[in-house]
């Protein structure tokens, strides 16, 4: 039965796949991305990318401009209380859905109570698990009342997650709304074929003047780097993003393409398990700041592409506090080790939470340099269950097996909670979170939970200032680089642009004839 | 030729000359084929180098580095040219032979041994016993080798050994079946027919008669494997098992160079060659030792 | 002879109950918390716990083994963790490209394996036995992965003639087929050498060329038939591995097949799939060497099955 149908499938879907839509979509712009989507549901993922194709059907009531500044999109303004609990929308009129149904306050409510419904299990939850009430107040004015002030809330307006889906659509599609999105954005959904595209075609009666400025898109999932190089160079793919840095060069020399390369919020960082000897000793986790050259490092595993890290958080976050970059100083680093009582090093373990050629490569880099000063490092890259299992869900903080930690971070909402929170809090200890550092600073705790309650910018800032300071001197990290957004367009594509969180705006997209 | 031939047949066995063993028999007959005797020279050049290779390797395998170098071709200094991470890549190929070697000839040798008993015994009894050895490996094939993998790593833990482990549980399934193809053809031919009604033992018939006329197979899916072998240890580490970087092994040399190898070869085609000469070295080997095994070939 | 082929299709039963029971227990042993991996990095405990409950992974693990095993008997597979589509339809849209792409491969690695094997074997120990060699050791000792890299940089990117990624049209199958068939052309061609070797010293090839029959017919009349067996067993091994989709090749060309299905299934830990494929795999395999087995008889008339 179950071969019966699975044969019966695979015929049809070989009779479907004809060769009639690569010839019609000759002309409209194939944009090429590393990861498939796993959904189009926007509130239902957690990988960038899958969002990056969802915009292109639906939009928030905000988005984050190329600079990751927030910016009105589906509202055009909004008033906060003092007390930081009650936000008032005003709504833009006269937007329409994809379906024909409009956009009003009622659908702000019904996409806010779909995701807080914890019947409904959806991925994005704990991102709006703070909402109390939506109450429509008039059909374009929307209220939302907080059970705790919460700073970032507008941020997490404006991620991509939090986009707003026909009501109608909703009704009619309920779960299957993740093979069938039906939005405002300014393509209308076409097909979804999971083994090869995302297509979708001009929305008619999209709200911007003059907009979309092409016929169709079409994303096109191709998970192997060299591949999707390739691509770019036969003309079968318009833009293609990551694309691997070590062939960046060649790309470059080639006329019909434009490489484009931008800082990125993506830290890379490898962090130290505190609770563990010799990670326990400041002057260790000193050391192993210092024996590292950053700079060495953007250059032999990111080709260049990649800066030192300037502290904690990357400069494109709001509310990020530069610091000097932790000079490369291997004398200094022995000094340090012989003064915590290991002259002649130690052994310890160093995994990198990817198995990707970069990320192999960053992990002997360090490995080499910290055999500089006496260090003895096995390296191990983890594969996502190993990762899972030994890191992310280790019951007991004592007895978790992570030392050095090779990973990378960017914050989705695009401000300094993210970015904090989830990887130096207390509570963030795995298997809550990520602070796979063990760290733990009453101070810093403080600092952030009263941050996130705060609604006041300069108290904000001021606060995640003296957090990223504090956690700056304590070295839990060492911080490496930030990496760059590499990606490149046929030189007849504009109007796409990754943003630093490597999520990509495809709405000017444009093809000249 | 017939003064090596005497001194060789000396050193051998220190048999009298003109008696005919079958071992000197054997070495008469290798010796005749010259493309054998270099490839078992070579074979054994490698088995040199490769337990002499941290002396004899120009720079350390793994912890000599120079970020100034990257990526660069083969010149005076580094004869190989420079892998990604700054390092001599002769170095870490002559380092390399070592585990590769090892952990490749090892694990096909388990793999092909047990296969080999477990395809004679289910080809020439058949009923039950073959029906469960061959649903046996049915179930061992179908096991992807990425999901075996991982289970060797989650019950095992990770290690060299374990690799030589995971590797010959790939090969047994398939020495099983191509013996006992050959074995249910050969247990009807009629110089087995004739043992079995002078009275010969199973067991006599088994080694005697059958195993020899499958030794051919054998040898070639052998020598075949080993190459498959040293790169599918390599896939391993990328799983988190086995050599760990930046222990170099030629599988794992490739694997580092996915991200280089378009836009400099050379750190992909070194270390290519290195199991090309090998696994080609072995070939030429096991044909020779075949033809100098085979008693029928003596009269053609 | 119909018999023994009922026999083995009713045989089946038993062998994929097992491997659905090993599969099972397999698939929970391993590291790796597929709720966790489901909800992303970005999660908090209590979204993996939603997530969790959603895909059922909350209940005792009896209780998904039974219901496992039940809805597999049933024909139903149940849906895919990371997809939330129904399995059958995940595998069902990406077995034709793969079986076409073996398809294709087996063909022209069989054909030109064979020709050079015989080639190899009536020519041995002289120069094309040895180009024959060269050839068949190189096909084995450069990865697939950078073949297929090779291939597209020369044909796709260097000179325009082929398509790089994708399964619509025939020149798609090019690049990805030739880099899946070189290591079993290579098998190919020393398999059969061997087994021609091994066949051109009997007595009745002596026979047959002291009867005076051309050397052409003593090889494809009396050889051949008699050296097919490895060659024939080696053949069903290696449609087997390459039926389980290339991993590797499917990667680089971005073929739509079950390979990379099975490794996002196995890296986002997705059992259903893991589960499904695995049994799909080894009724393949069940199958084709039967038909390897049949094969036999047809060879050798004096095999005969019981």
């Amino acid at each position: 039965m179950l071969i019966r149908s699975l044969l019966a499938t695979g015929l049809l879907c070989g009779l479907l796949a004809s060769p009639v839509a690569s010839a019609l979509a000759a002309g409209d712009p194939v944009l090429v991305i590393g990861v498939p989507p796993e959904t189009l549901d926007p509130y239902n993922t957690n990988t960038t990318l899958t969002t990056a194709v969802t915009k292109s059907f639906y939009e928030g009531l905000f988005e984050f401009d190329k600079d990751l500044k927030v910016r009105n999109v589906l509202a055009e303004s909004y008033e906060v209380t003092p007390d930081g609990l009650t936000y008032t929308f005003k709504l833009r009129e006269g937007v329409k859905f994809h379906d024909g149904t409009a956009f009003d306050a009622n659908a702000v409510k019904a996409n806010l109570e779909r995701v807080l419904n914890p019947e409904n299990r959806l991925a994005r939850y704990n991102q709006f698990n703070r909402v109390k009430t939506v109450e429509v107040v008039s059909p374009f004015v929307v209220r939302i009342t907080l059970k705790e002030p919460f700073g970032p809330f507008i941020n997490s307006l404006a991620h991509a997650s939090a986009a707003m889906i026909s009501p109608a659509a909703l009704q009619k599609w309920g779960k299957d709304i993740a093979f069938h999105p039906v939005g405002t954005g300014p393509f209308i959904f076409v097909e979804w074929k999971q083994t090869d595209s995302v297509k979708g075609a001009r929305f008619a009666d999209y709200w911007q003047a003059g907009l979309p400025k092409v016929d169709a898109i079409t994303w096109k999932p191709v998970p192997e780097n060299g591949t999707r190089a390739a691509m770019l160079q036969t003309g079968e793919a318009d833009f293609a993003f990551p694309l691997p840095y070590e062939q960046a060069k060649s790309l470059g020399e080639n006329k019909k393409l434009k490489v484009i390369a931008q800082d990125s919020i993506i830290e890379r960082y490898v962090s130290m398990n505190m609770l563990q000897k010799p990670f326990d000793d400041l002057r260790v986790r000193q050391a192993i700041n210092y024996a590292i050259n950053k700079e060495a490092l953007a250059k032999v595993a990111f080709s260049g592409y990649a800066s030192p890290a300037k502290g904690i958080v990357p400069a494109g976050v709001l509310y990020a506090h530069p610091m000097n970059a932790w000079p490369y100083d291997p004398a200094k680093a022995r000094q340090l080790l012989k003064e915590a009582g290991y002259a002649n090093g130690f052994e310890t373990t160093l995994w990198s939470a990817y198995t990707t050629s970069t990320a192999q490569k960053a992990i002997q880099f360090v490995q080499q340099q910290l055999a500089q000063v006496g260090i003895k490092v096995q390296t191990q890259a983890l594969e996502p269950g190993q990762r899972v299992e030994w890191v992310q869900t280790a019951p007991d903080p004592k007895t978790a097996r992570v030392r050095m930690y090779y990973a990378g971070w960017s914050s989705s909402t695009g401000e300094a909670d993210w970015a904090l929170r989830p990887l130096f809090a207390t509570e963030a200890w795995p298997p809550k979170l990520n602070n796979t550092a063990y760290y733990s600073n009453p101070e810093v705790d403080a600092l952030l939970a009263k941050a996130l309650v705060s609604t006041k910018d300069e108290e904000r800032a001021e606060l995640y200032a003296k957090a990223q300071e504090l956690i700056y001197k304590d070295a839990p990290w060492a911080p490496l680089v930030i990496e760059q957004n590499l990606y490149a367009t046929s030189s007849r594509l504009s109007g796409v642009v990754v943003m630093p969180d490597g999520n990509i705006d495809s709405r000017q997209v444009a093809v000249a004839p | 030729m017939t003064q090596t031939a005497l001194t060789a047949t000396k050193a051998v066995a220190a048999i009298p000359t003109g008696v005919r063993t079958p071992w000197s028999e054997f070495w008469r007959k290798f010796r005749r084929q010259h493309v054998a005797v270099v490839a078992l020279a070579f074979v054994v050049l490698l088995v040199a180098v490769a337990i002499l290779a941290p002396w004899i390797a120009p720079y350390d395998a793994e912890t000599f580095f120079d970020y100034d170098r990257i990526n660069e071709g083969p010149s005076l200094a580094h004869w190989l040219g420079v892998d990604p991470l700054g390092r001599d890549i002769l170095s870490r190929i002559l380092v390399g032979g070592r585990i590769s070697l090892a952990t490749g000839f090892l694990s096909v040798a388990i793999g092909g041994l047990i296969g080999t008993v477990l395809g004679l015994l289910a080809g020439y009894y058949e009923g039950w016993w073959d029906r469960l050895v061959m649903r046996l490996s049915d179930v061992l094939f179908a096991f992807p080798g990425i999901l075996l993998a991982l289970g060797v790593v989650a019950i095992l833990g990770s290690s060299l050994v374990n690799v030589v482990v995971a590797v010959s549980v790939f090969s047994v399934p398939a020495f099983a079946r191509l013996v006992r193809g050959n074995t249910l053809v050969l247990k009807r031919a009629t110089y087995v027919e004739a043992a079995r009604s002078i009275g010969a033992s199973d067991r006599t018939i088994l080694t005697r008669h059958i195993l020899p006329g499958t030794v051919s197979s054998i040898v070639v899916y052998f020598t075949m494997r080993l190459g498959t072998s040293i790169i599918t240890a390599a896939s391993l580490s990328f799983l988190g098992m086995g050599a760990q970087p930046p222990t170099p092994e030629w599988g794992a040399m490739l694997n580092d160079a996915r991200a280089d190898m378009v836009s400099s070869p050379h750190v992909a085609i070194f270390p290519s060659l290195a199991i090309f000469l090998t696994v080609l070295a072995f070939n030429l080997l096991g044909d020779g030792l075949r033809d100098a095994l085979d008693p029928k070939l003596d009269r053609a | 002879m119909l018999t023994f082929f009922l026999k083995r299709l009713l045989g089946l039963l038993p062998t994929l109950a097992i491997v659905a029971v090993l599969v099972f227990l397999f698939v929970h042993m391993l590291p790796g918390d597929p709720a966790r991996l489901a909800a992303g990095q970005d999660a908090d405990q209590q979204t993996v716990e939603l997530v969790r409950a959603e895909l059922g992974l909350d209940r005792s693990l009896p209780e998904q083994f039974g219901r496992y095993f039940l809805n597999m008997a049933r024909g139903d597979a149940g849906l895919s963790i990371r997809t939330r589509r129904p399995v059958a339809t995940e595998i069902g849209e990406r077995f034709l490209p793969t079986l076409l792409l073996t398809l294709t491969s087996m063909a022209w690695a069989v054909a030109f394996g064979l020709v050079i094997g015989i080639v190899s074997a009536v020519y041995r120990n002289e120069w094309p036995d040895r180009l024959g060699m060269t050839l068949a050791v190189s096909g084995i000792s450069f990865p697939a992965f950078a073949l297929g890299m090779l291939l597209m940089q020369i044909f796709s990117v260097g000179l325009g003639w082929l398509p790089t990624v994708g399964a619509g049209s025939w020149q798609h199958y090019i690049l990805p087929s030739l880099t899946l068939g070189a290591a079993v052309a290579a098998v190919m061609a020393r398999f059969t050498r061997a087994s021609f070797v091994e066949v051109l010293g009997e007595d009745f090839v002596r026979t047959a060329r002291a009867k005076g029959l051309k050397e052409r017919v003593v090889i494809a009349k009396h050889c051949l038939r008699n050296a097919l067996i490895p060659v024939v067993t080696m053949m069903g091994l290696q449609f087997g591995f390459l039926l389980g989709g290339s991993i590797v090749v499917e990667a680089v060309f971005n073929w739509p097949g079950v390979g990379r299905l099975l490794v996002d299934a196995v890296n986002q830990r997705d059992y259903p799939v893991i589960q499904a494929l695995v049994l799909m795999f080894s009724l393949e395999f069940i199958l084709i060497n039967l038909v390897v087995d049949l094969l036999y008889g047809l060879i050798n008339p004096t095999i005969r099955y019981k």
